[in-house]
């Protein structure tokens, strides 16, 4: 019933026993992963018992039953406007289904909506390569596009972008880019747990072993004083400092805390070292703890870069491990599993977790200056693990539930009251990913092979300047704190993130890219691969106004100004309809409504 | 001088509002108040920025028998071999009591360009407020930079003064170029990033501009035939070059149309990329490199006396594989600065022109097994026929644990701040005594050795 309901997967067999993170229950957390997984990808994701990837079915939600939220059924352009935040962009059949059930019925159908996993697009992929062939990261950028544009749980691939975005592992690393199965199937895990709980995600993050070879605590051993050897302390920093809880004490409002009329730093050079020790003895897993296996050699685990990584005790530190408010005491029996126990939950208990995720999820999806207010209010759903809106509510009550979190930031007034659009600092800069995604969507894009074979797009000259998993470092594409300099932004005392990919070099490579795409699809192949249906808009071509009318909602949610209409609707016009050959001048009507308002700044900032 | 100061800083803000009109408006003539900044001829620095932290206790290392011996004891797995460095070690250091030190392996180029006297050390240098000492930083008694390890901020201070850290908006780079921008005929050509964007270049008044490393290239929607209609590409101009009241949408037409304006200035002046060839092996690195000298090689077209450049090279934050990875990157830096050299040369420019490294910060002496974690002070490299080379500046510390630098794991104590090193290159640049602390505030704590010999 879907409009971009999925192409079944059947012909695709799914290498069994090849599931994305697994372990065969070699460690008891796991376990729950699990039963995430079957909960997440109740149909169409990874099982043990292998067999084809079977065709996504819907929710099972019965969307007429869903309470209603505060908000009334919402007009097409609000629907619209909700979805360019829930999603990778508005569609017809989308915008029409929030208005008939509104939003609380959307969330919840999305909350239990199956989507098909990236690992096992790689290893379809995989097992179709012709002999001398081998993977590439392209293949993991084309899954990804896939499932943007056509993947019916738009919202948990919307949040585990953003995830990824937060929770950083890069291709760009020479190490990570030898695994492009161990990539997606990272991705998979962010979007498993993008409704469920903080402190299952930072366990899965953590002993994910891309995550391992990225911030190199994979094969990171105990200190050895007699060779001045210590152990590495990447991950113990980038943890702390970028997944959690971050540099400084914070109110629940995310302002930081002042003690004096300075902020407090939240931990020290003591704290990395204390923690670094936790961080020894994990590695690849595989059928034994050997120390070859702990440093990848011997026979490696063909499934080693999906599996969580395991502990070997021999190379855990027994020192004692001094961080935040935790300690643990020097021991003689070296307990890896125990320790992360006991430091994850010290560091997601951190009262920074709530304030510090929910501001950075609030400006990947909604704005980039959130009020305090708002953050307190998305904080305060992180922390109850429930948020309420009207007669609806969701979550299980457990801190740290994402669930609720996203369900706040997504029905807080400040996200839905149309009064925020005039405030001249509302809204985000839409990153070149999320602009092309929308594009496709849009567009109702369909791919020739099935597959959406746009590969690697980081180059700014020519194309995106941003590649999905490909982040320059850890510290993402952009910082949550960026400020451009010398501009009008900077002197209100806001930020704006995704500027700092934004340049003299990069708006000639989207617009470039963008004026090719719209008129010949994007992606190899000649024709290239990814084409755009425009067939409702050529319907509309004759009269300007209708045809931008359409345009306007699904990419500006109707917010198109009066005058970028009149440059857009003069540049329409400026193609005159000839009495034949009527079918070319439509196309070019419409790839000039599309490209303009592509191009325009009021498209290029979601608000 | 705050008089003068402030006059030259609206002068320049009135100039760069013009400057949206009409790029050749900001000439030197209509600035002449802070044209007084005036060296003769054409100078330029570049920093090739090491993203990551580079490793310096492997960049050079110390190389007569006994220190090498210490270095050796420190590093456990992660050391260089001795055999390894005969070919780039440089000899007795008078100035550093005679020890004898050696370039990473690949840094051959960076041994020649030392024997030719153009290439000096600059020994343990890193973001500092006040001189600084273990026992000090140990009590916290004396002022220090924020968030000390941390990659992104550690960037942000080596680049900027103020806010520290990230959300910085006025890096030292982009504060020279307010200062020296009235000798150049166009402002936006005075502070360039070839190497992304980077807080380094921004100013109060000066606006960084970031070209690729394949040089400028055009908005092909702007001119000619779009989608068959031959009026739709001034429109489209107008369209993404236009203002509006939300700051984000306006800051995108500001830029858009900063980038249009500079294009056709640039594609008109710049010599075809084959004017210098690239080397073997090739890099990213080397192409920005290469675009950095076709924009010098037109520095007269273009109207440009003063220029800070920035290019960059990531892949340092060696935690893991030190040693296979940090010789990769640093044999590209290799390849790509002698080439530049050889650029200079072929211009003739290679006295007008000086590169130098910097990078977050320097690493732990101790080994973690396969690399090393984030430290502070670093050694760094200046380059250029003006540089006094052949010589390492400030006091290259023993290779060892527990010496008077060591704040924990080997970590050194700078012993030199990046002020001194900014306010050198600020004043070889031109610019004044006096106003070298408005590029570096924390510069006047350093007493008398503001600035250090090597230019």
């Amino acid at each position: 019933m879907l409009r971009h309901a999925t192409a079944p997967d059947s012909t695709q067999p799914l290498d069994p026993g090849s599931c994305g993170p697994r372990t065969g229950l070699r460690l008891q957390h796991i376990r729950a992963a699990l039963f995430a997984v079957a909960l997440a990808f109740m149909a169409g994701g990874c099982s043990r018992s292998g067999g084809p990837e079977a065709s996504p079915q819907g929710s099972g939600v019965n969307l007429s039953t869903v309470p209603p939220s505060a908000y009334p059924l919402p007009a097409a352009a609000d629907a619209a406007r909700f979805l360019n935040q829930a999603s990778f962009g508005a569609t017809e059949a989308e915008v029409n289904k929030v208005r008939t059930y509104g939003y609380s019925a959307w969330l919840e159908d999305q909350f239990f909506m199956p989507g098909r996993s990236h690992e096992a697009y790689i290893n379809t992929v995989s097992a179709s390569l012709a002999p001398g062939q081998s993977l590439d990261d392209s293949h993991v950028m084309n899954t990804f596009w896939r499932e943007a544009a056509t993947g019916q749980d738009q919202l948990r691939r919307r949040v585990a972008f953003a995830l990824s975005q937060i929770f950083v592992v890069s291709l760009q690393d020479s190490t990570v880019s030898e695994f492009k199965r161990g990539v997606a199937s990272y991705l998979d895990m962010l979007g498993r747990n993008a409704f469920g709980n903080y402190r299952q995600l930072l366990d899965e993050v953590t002993l994910h072993p891309m995550m391992g070879l990225y911030l190199s605590h994979l094969r990171n051993r105990k200190e050895d004083p007699a060779r001045n050897r210590v152990p590495d302390q990447n991950y113990a920093r980038e943890v702390m400092q970028l997944f959690s809880i971050g540099l400084y004490e914070l109110n629940p409002d995310g302002t930081p805390r002042l003690v004096g009329g300075q902020p407090v730093e939240t931990y020290d050079s003591g704290d990395i070292v204390g923690l670094s020790r936790v961080f020894t003895g994990f590695s690849w897993a595989g059928p034994d703890k050997s120390d070859t296996r702990f440093f990848g050699g011997g026979m490696q685990d063909p499934d080693r870069e999906v599996l969580f990584m395991q502990s070997y005790p021999s190379f855990h530190s027994i020192s004692e491990k001094r961080f935040l408010t935790a300690v643990i005491p020097a021991g003689t029996n070296a307990d890896p599993d125990g320790d992360l126990r006991i430091a994850l939950d010290t560091i997601a208990s951190h009262p920074n977790v709530g304030p510090f995720i929910s501001r950075q999820l609030i400006q990947r999806l909604v704005t980039s200056n959130p009020t305090p207010a708002y953050v307190a209010r998305v904080a305060q759903a992180f922390d109850a693990g429930r948020y309420t809106s009207g007669l609806w509510s969701t979550g299980t009550g457990q801190r740290g539930e994402l669930r609720a979190t996203v369900a706040a930031i997504l029905l807080d007034p400040e996200a839905r009251t149309a009064a925020r659009l005039a405030d001249p600092g509302f809204g985000k800069v839409r990153e070149p990913i999320l602009r092309t995604a929308h594009w496709m969507r849009a567009f109702n894009a369909s791919s020739a092979s099935g597959n959406f074979l746009l590969g690697v797009t980081d180059d700014a000259t020519a194309s995106l300047g941003q590649s999905a998993m490909r982040s320059p470092t850890v510290f993402n594409f952009y910082r949550p704190g960026y400020v451009p300099p010398n501009t009008s932004i900077a002197t209100a005392g806001l930020v704006a993130p995704e500027l700092q990919i934004v340049n003299e070099v990069s708006v000639v490579g989207y617009s470039n890219f963008m004026r090719s795409a719209v008129q010949n699809g994007l992606g190899s192949g000649s024709p290239r691969d990814i084409q755009p249906d425009y067939t409702a808009e050529l319907a509309l071509a004759d009269n300007a106004d209708l045809l931008i009318d359409r345009v306007s909602l699904l990419l500006t949610a109707g917010s198109m100004s009066a005058a970028t209409r009149m440059i857009i609707r003069d540049a329409v016009n400026s193609v005159a309809m000839p009495a034949t050959n009527q079918t070319t001048a439509r196309q070019n009507r419409v790839r000039l409504a599309v490209f303009f308002t592509l191009s325009s700044p009021e498209y290029l900032v979601q608000k | 001088m705050r008089a003068s100061r402030r006059h030259f800083l609206k002068t320049a803000s009135l100039m760069s509002m013009a400057g949206v009109a009409g790029p050749f408006a900001l000439n030197l003539a209509a600035i002449g108040a802070a044209a007084a900044q005036t060296a003769p001829g054409y100078r330029a620095i570049v920093c090739l920025f090491l993203y990551g932290g580079n490793d310096h206790t492997n960049t050079l290392i110390p190389y007569d028998q006994p220190s090498y011996d210490q270095y050796f004891a420190a590093r456990d797995t992660i050391a260089i071999a001795r055999d390894q460095l005969a070919a780039t070690a440089t000899g007795a250091v008078a100035s550093q009591g005679g020890r004898e030190f050696a370039f990473h392996p690949a840094l051959t180029s960076f041994k020649t360009r030392w024997d030719e006297g153009k290439l000096a050390v600059v020994a343990n240098v890193g973001p500092l407020i006040v001189p600084t000492t273990v026992a000090q930083y140990n009590a916290r008694s004396v002022p220090l930079p924020p968030k000390l390890f941390s990659h992104n901020d550690q960037q942000s201070v080596w680049q900027a003064q103020a806010p520290i850290g990230e959300g910085a908006k006025l890096g030292w780079g982009g504060r020279i170029g307010d200062l020296l921008a009235g000798q150049n005929a166009n402002v936006q050509f005075t502070c360039i990033s070839a190497g992304g964007n980077a807080v380094f270049l921004s100013g109060q008044n000066v606006i960084q501009y970031q070209v690729g490393s394949s040089g400028p290239v055009a908005i092909s929607g702007i001119s000619g035939t779009l989608y068959s209609s031959a009026s739709a590409s001034a429109a489209y101009r107008n369209l993404i070059t236009g203002t509006s009241a939300n700051l984000f949408e306006n800051e995108l037409g500001v830029v858009t149309n900063r980038s249009i304006t500079s294009n056709q200035l640039l594609s008109a002046s710049l010599p075809p990329a084959s004017t210098f060839p690239l080397p073997n092996p090739t890099s990213n690195l080397a192409s920005q490199l290469n675009v950095v000298a076709r924009i010098i090689s037109a520095r007269s077209a273009i109207g440009a006396n003063r220029q800070v450049f920035l290019v960059s090279l990531g892949g340092f934050d060696n935690h893991d594989f030190l040693l296979t990875q940090h010789t990769q990157q640093l044999t590209i830096a290799n390849a790509a600065v002698n080439a530049f050299y050889g650029w200079l040369v072929q211009m003739g420019v290679q006295n007008d022109v000086t590169i130098f490294t910097a990078s977050d910060f320097g690493r732990t002496l101790t080994s973690n097994g396969d690399g090393s974690d984030h430290g502070w002070g670093s050694h760094h490299f200046v380059l250029g026929g003006s540089v006094l080379g052949h010589e390492i500046y400030g006091t290259f510390p023993p290779t060892a644990f527990g010496t008077s630098v060591d704040i924990g794991q080997g970590n050194m104590m700078p012993g030199i701040a990046v002020d001194q090193y900014a306010a050198t290159f600020a004043r070889w640049l031109g610019v004044s005594d006096t106003d070298v602390p408005l590029v570096v505030p924390n510069v006047v704590n350093f007493g008398t050795s503001r600035y250090l010999p090597f230019l």
